[in-house]
C-alpha cells in the first residue's frame, strides 16, 4: 500500500519537475517572462505589449530531423522578436495524421491564436483543420502543401509558405548542364515511391539537365542512408561506367558516397544531395559531394510566425510565398553553413 | 486467508490504478489553471476521451488476447488495413453500413488466421502476431500503393464526430463496447474460461473446457476490436493512411498493463484498461497543453507505466 503511494508521488513530482522546466524554456523569451514568474500578482495585464497575448502553434512533421529543428528554430526566433509566445509540438517518431489531430485540438483547448502546420500528409488534416475553423483559429500551410481536396472542405484562406521541389530539382540539373558533358551516365536514387516531392525533385531535376545526361537506373532507396548504400552498390555493379548520382535527398546521397569510396570510384563518379543538411554541406566542403540543393526551412519558420500575427493583428497577409532554394557547391558550402549553423546547433 | 489476500490484492490494484488517475487529473488541472490554461472542462474531457477512444477500442482486444496469455501486435495493422479496405470501398460506392460490416469481417478474419496458427499451430503468439504485424501492413500498402485514400463525405466524420446530446458519438461508442465486454468477461461462461485458461491452461484442460475454441475465439474478438478501431480511427480522420496505427499495438499493450491484466494472463479486469487508456491520454493531452518538449512527453509516459506496474507488485513483493 506504502509503496504504491510512494510510486504515485514520485510520477506527480516527476511531471511537476518537467513542468517547472517548461516554465523555464518559456521564460527565455522576455515577454512571456511577466506572465509565467507573476502569474500570481496582478500586473499581468499591463505589462503586455499588443502582440505579446498572441500565442503561436507550430507543429513540424516531426522532430527527428535537422530541417525541421532549423524550422522550428527560425521560428522560436521570430517569435522572440515580435514578442509572441511559440507553442511547438510535434508527433514523436512517425509522421502521424492521428497525431497531428490530438496535437491541434490540444493546442486549441490551450489556447493558441493561430496554428502554423507541416502536414504529415497533404490530405491527412482535413478533421483537423474543420476544428481550427470552429474554434476560429488561423491556420497557416508550411513546407508541405495541403491538397485542394482538404482546403476546399473548410471555407477559411490557409496561406502556404514553402518550396516549390521541382525548382530546387531543375537547380541541380541546370548545374549539371553547364558543367557536365552531354551523355553523362547517370543514376537518380528517389526518395518514397508515392510521394509527391520525390517526383517533383526527380522531374526538376531530368528537366535541368536535358540531354546533358544519360539516365541508366532510377531506383527508390526510401529517403533511407542504408537503402541508399545498397542502391548505388547495385547500381554501379551493373553500369560500372557510372558518372554521376543524383539522390532525392542527402541521406540517401550519404549512403551512395559510401558505396563509390568503397568501390574506389571517388573520382569517376560525382554526387549530388538534395536538401543541404549539416552533414551534406561537411560533404560538399570536403569534395565528397559536389553539390545538394537546400531548401530554406529557416525562413520557413519565420514566414509563418511573422504571417500570423500580421493575419492577427488584422493585417493582409500573402496568401503563397516560395521561399525558394540555392544549390550549394563548394564555392558557397561556407556561406550557407555559417547561415544554418545558429539554427541547428545546440 | 489466502482469499482474504487475494481480495485484498485485486482492490490495491484498482485503487492505485484510479487514485494515480485523479492525481494526475487534479495535478493538471491545477498546473494548467496557474498557467490560466483551463484542463478540466467538458470540451477537454471530450478531447481527451475521444483522443484515447482508439486505443480503448483496441485495447479490449489486447486485453482478451493477454486474459488467455497469449500476445497480439497486429493492431496496428489492422487498424490501417481495415482503414485502407474501408476507405476503397466507400471510393467504390458501397453505402457506409456494408463497408462497416465488410470491416468488421476483416478484422475477425485476420484475428482467426491469428488464432489458428497460435491454437491449432502451436506457433507463440508473440511471433504469429509479428507475422501478420508485417503481412496486413504489406498489403495494406500493396492495396493503394502506399498510397492515402480521401475525400470522403461528411457522413463518414459524422459516424464519430455526430453529436448525440451535446455530446460526440465516438464517446459513446467507447463506453458502450466496454460495458458489452465488462459483462462478458465477467459474467458469462465464455468469460470466465478466457479467464481459465489464461490462468491455469492444464486445469482448464481437464475441466473440460475446449481451449481451442476458446483462444481462437479471443483471438477473433481482438481482431473485431482491432477492426471498430480502425473504422473509428478513418471516420475521425476522415482519411485512410497506409501509415496510420503504427506503435498502436504498443499503447494498447500499455492500457492493458496499466489497467492492471497480467501479461501472463488469467488476471484483472478488462475495464480497467479503459482506466489504463485514459491515463495514457490524459497523460498525453495535458503535457501537450502544457507545451512539454515532445521527447520529455514519451519519457515521462514510459516511466508511469514502469511506476504503476510496480506499484501493482507491491503486494508480489511482500509475499517473497
Amino acid at each position: 500500500m506504502k509503496k504504491s503511494f510512494i510510486s504515485m508521488f514520485l510520477v506527480v513530482s516527476m511531471i511537476m519537475v518537467m513542468l517547472a522546466g517548461c516554465g523555464q524554456k518559456e521564460s527565455s523569451s522576455e515577454s512571456t517572462k511577466e506572465s509565467t514568474t507573476d502569474s500570481a500578482s496582478d500586473s499581468t495585464e499591463e505589462t503586455k505589449s499588443e502582440s505579446s497575448d498572441y500565442t503561436i502553434g507550430f507543429v513540424p512533421m516531426t522532430l527527428n530531423n535537422e530541417y525541421f529543428i532549423a524550422m522550428c528554430n527560425g521560428a522560436q526566433e521570430k517569435a522572440d522578436e515580435l514578442g509572441v509566445k511559440l507553442e511547438i509540438q510535434a508527433a514523436d517518431s512517425h509522421a502521424s495524421a492521428a497525431d497531428q489531430l490530438t496535437i491541434v485540438e490540444n493546442m486549441i483547448t490551450s489556447g493558441v491564436n493561430a496554428i502554423c502546420i507541416v502536414p504529415s500528409s497533404s490530405e491527412g488534416l482535413e478533421t483537423a483543420l474543420k476544428k481550427c475553423e470552429e474554434a476560429g483559429i488561423l491556420v497557416f500551410n508550411i513546407d508541405t502543401i495541403l491538397d485542394e481536396s482538404v482546403t476546399s472542405k473548410v471555407s477559411m484562406d490557409i496561406p502556404f509558405y514553402g518550396t516549390d521541389n521541382k525548382a530546387g530539382g531543375q537547380k541541380a540539373g541546370e548545374y549539371v548542364k553547364e558543367n557536365f558533358p552531354k551523355g553523362t551516365i547517370t543514376a537518380i536514387l528517389t526518395g518514397i515511391e508515392t510521394q509527391q516531392n520525390s517526383w517533383d525533385r526527380r522531374d526538376g531535376f531530368m528537366d535541368g539537365a536535358g540531354d546533358a545526361i544519360e539516365v541508366v537506373a532510377v531506383q527508390s532507396a526510401n529517403w533511407e542512408v542504408d537503402q541508399g548504400y545498397d542502391a548505388a552498390q547495385n547500381i554501379i555493379t551493373a553500369n560500372p561506367d557510372l558518372q554521376l548520382i543524383y539522390c532525392c535527398n542527402d541521406s540517401m546521397a550519404i549512403g551512395a558516397s559510401k558505396a563509390v569510396k568503397e568501390a574506389g570510384l571517388g573520382d569517376q563518379i560525382k554526387i549530388i544531395g538534395f536538401d543541404g543538411a549539416s552533414e551534406a554541406l561537411n560533404m560538399v566542403k570536403s569534395g565528397e559531394f559536389i553539390g545538394t540543393v537546400a531548401q530554406d526551412p529557416v525562413q520557413m519558420g519565420k514566414l509563418g510566425v511573422e504571417n500570423a500575427v500580421k493575419a492577427l493583428n488584422g493585417e493582409e497577409v500573402e496568401q503563397y510565398l516560395d521561399t525558394g532554394s540555392s544549390f550549394i557547391t563548394a564555392d558557397n558550402v561556407d556561406k550557407q553553413i555559417e547561415y544554418i549553423t545558429p539554427y541547428i546547433g545546440e | 486467508m489466502e482469499k482474504f489476500m487475494k481480495g485484498k490484492k485485486i482492490d490495491v490494484q484498482a485503487f492505485t490504478l484510479y487514485f494515480g488517475g485523479i492525481i494526475i487529473l487534479l495535478a493538471f488541472t491545477i498546473i494548467c489553471k496557474i498557467n490560466g490554461k483551463d484542463f478540466f472542462s467538458v470540451q477537454n474531457i471530450m478531447n481527451i476521451i475521444q483522443q484515447s477512444a482508439i486505443i480503448g477500442i483496441t485495447g479490449i482486444g489486447a486485453s482478451i488476447v493477454i486474459l488467455t496469455g497469449g500476445i497480439d501486435l497486429s493492431v496496428g495493422s489492422v487498424i490501417a488495413f481495415v482503414g485502407i479496405s474501408g476507405g476503397l470501398l466507400l471510393k467504390a460506392g458501397v453505402p457506409l453500413p456494408i463497408t462497416i460490416i465488410a470491416c468488421l469481417i476483416i478484422g475477425m478474419l485476420i484475428g482467426l488466421f491469428n488464432g489458428y496458427f497460435v491454437s491449432v499451430g502451436k506457433v507463440p503468439a508473440f511471433i504469429v502476431t509479428l507475422g501478420s504485424m508485417q503481412i496486413f501492413r504489406g498489403f495494406t500498402k500493396v492495396l493503394t500503393d502506399g498510397k492515402p485514400v480521401s475525400g470522403f463525405e461528411d457522413s463518414l466524420a459524422a459516424l464519430t464526430s455526430g453529436k448525440v446530446f451535446g455530446i460526440p458519438a465516438l464517446v459513446y461508442y467507447v463506453f458502450i463496447l466496454y460495458a458489452i465486454m465488462i459483462f462478458v468477461t465477467l459474467k458469462t461462461k465464455f468469460g470466465r474460461r478466457l479467464y481459465a485458461i489464461g490462468g491455469n491452461p492444464n486445469a482448464a484442460k481437464l475441466s473440460g473446457v475446449k481451449i481451442r475454441k476458446i483462444e481462437i475465439s479471443a483471438y477473433a474478438i481482438a481482431g473485431l476490436f482491432f477492426a471498430i478501431g480502425g473504422i473509428c480511427l478513418l471516420s475521425r480522420l476522415s482519411y485512410a493512411d497506409p501509415n496510420a496505427g503504427s506503435g498502436y499495438e504498443m499503447d494498447a499493450i500499455a492500457a492493458t498493463v496499466l489497467g492492471g491484466i497480467a501479461l501472463s494472463g488469467g488476471k484483472g479486469k478488462v475495464g480497467n484498461t479503459l482506466v489504463g487508456a485514459l491515463v495514457l491520454g490524459i497523460l498525453k493531452c495535458g503535457l501537450q497543453i502544457l507545451n512539454v518538449a515532445t521527447y520529455w512527453q514519451t519519457v515521462i509516459i514510459g516511466v508511469v507505466i514502469i511506476l504503476a506496474v510496480y506499484a501493482d507488485k507491491a503486494n508480489d513483493r511482500k509475499a517473497e
